[in-house]
């Protein structure tokens, strides 16, 4: 009788989720037939006026970066907040490293692999307004450089090099340094997180040196993000 | 022609997220994970979106992965 | 491209169907997983136009993809990785705390 009440239980949580099903493609049928040009004012004014007002050719960073900068600040504090959960939940305890140990072939790519690393991530973060990529993405390149010193060496030799003091400096120094790139705008009479309304100077669309903050915007944001990585992986190396 | 790729491709993503969840062995689910983010990487680009693309093949095709065999690694002994 | 709203519905329910009823605690991370991965695919849909370029305007253009739902999905992956680091650690100290992964036992523990 058990068995047949398991197989009942089963069937019972399959038609859930089949009914659920059926429901979300009514929903999706509706979203998909959503006038495509006439209800996106938004789109179309950010299509249209987005290099001119902004001084940035990838309209996603000028989205991020300029239009919703504030929900931006939202999403970073989000990165910060994990880290913090993970560095509180973890104990200051003696790094526990993995069972085996690699030969050298693998130590000698990974000591090649690095500067290139860098290289990429650096140029990811610095061109993120004429280009795919931004500080999202080049920050989490950034801290892969940490997380293969943890994998190939070990915790010891990764927090050797990149300290946890100086890695925790580094994020609160994008957190703070966003919040004051931020105020700047105050202070030339506009609002918070303003770039293009506050005048700076976009300078001509598609070259480095242009867009007024977003170039710095990105830079604060790519140290915070991959400060924040690094920390979450070592704290999740660290717990035994 | 770019359509029948991207059926194929829609195909090959359904047919991973089964295999992820319904097999046995846990590290199966595990090797099966990069698959299927570099197979959603893909429909990105046809898609036309560069940007997110390059996120998700960092952050879900490597990092995720990693953060799993730690896990794995962690609490079976 | 209707079809690939299908294909959504079909990894969203999927993930559900891993969270209900998988006894395993990795297997209930590696669904949360999947359906993030078919939220990101959705806003993706809705973005897209046919024969639109990637919106990046360095040449001449005619139809481009809408920019918003890609800003909202990339701050989504970068997020949804660090929540998944958080989850799995709490997996590790629920292991470390009653040694099991069941959540059945982890239930009768607790009495």
């Amino acid at each position: 009788m058990s068995r047949l009440n398991e197989v009942f239980k089963k069937l019972y949580k399959i038609g859930l989720v089949v009914t659920f099903a059926y429901f979300l493609l009514f929903l999706f049928y509706d979203i998909h037939n959503l006038d495509n040009n006439r209800k996106r004012y938004l789109s179309a004014h950010y299509i249209s006026e987005g290099v001119q007002e902004t001084g940035a050719i990838n309209l996603v960073a000028s989205v991020l970066y300029d239009y919703r900068a504030f929900d931006t600040l939202g999403e970073a504090t989000m990165i910060l907040t994990a880290a913090t959960v993970l560095a509180f939940l973890v104990p200051i305890s003696k790094a526990t490293t993995f069972g085996t140990t690699f030969k050298s072939i693998v130590k000698q790519t990974v000591k090649l692999i690095l500067p290139y690393l860098a290289v990429l991530g650096t140029y990811l973060i610095l061109f993120g307004h004429v280009s795919p990529g931004g500080g999202f993405v080049g920050g989490v390149v950034l801290s892969i450089i940490a997380i293969l010193l943890t994998i190939t060496y070990s915790v010891e030799f990764s927090e050797y090099i990149v300290k946890p003091d100086q890695k925790k400096l580094v994020e609160d120094i994008g957190a703070i340094g966003f919040v004051l790139l931020g105020l700047l705008g105050v202070f030339t009479g506009s609002n918070f997180l303003a770039n293009g309304q506050a005048y700076f100077g976009t300078g001509n669309a598609g070259e480095v040196f242009s867009a007024g903050l977003i170039p710095f915007i990105n830079v604060m944001i790519g140290l915070k993000v991959g400060a924040g990585l690094a920390i979450i992986f070592n704290s999740l190396i660290k717990e035994k | 022609m770019i359509n029948i790729v991207f059926y194929l491709l829609l195909l090959f993503l359904i047919i991973t997220a089964f295999f992820m969840v319904f097999t046995k062995d846990l590290s199966n689910s595990v090797i099966t994970l990069p698959l299927f983010g570099a197979i959603l990487v893909i429909i990105f680009v046809i898609l036309q979106a560069p940007g997110v693309a390059l996120a998700g093949a960092i952050m879900t095709a490597g990092l995720t992965t990693a953060f799993f065999v730690i896990t794995i690694n962690k609490t079976e002994y | 491209m209707e079809i690939a709203y299908v294909a959504v519905i079909i990894l969203f329910c999927l993930g559900i169907y891993t969270i209900i009823t998988k006894k395993n605690l990795i297997k209930i991370v590696f669904g949360v997983t999947i359906v993030e991965s078919s939220l990101i695919l959705l806003l993706m849909l809705v973005g897209y136009k046919p024969d639109g370029t990637a919106p990046i305007l360095d040449k001449e253009y005619e139809i481009v993809v809408d920019p918003i739902p890609q800003a909202l999905a990339l701050t989504t992956v970068v997020i949804g990785g660090s929540v998944t680091a958080v989850m799995l650690v709490m997996v590790i100290k629920i292991h470390r705390r009653y040694r099991t992964l069941n959540i059945d036992e982890i239930r009768k523990l607790r009495g």
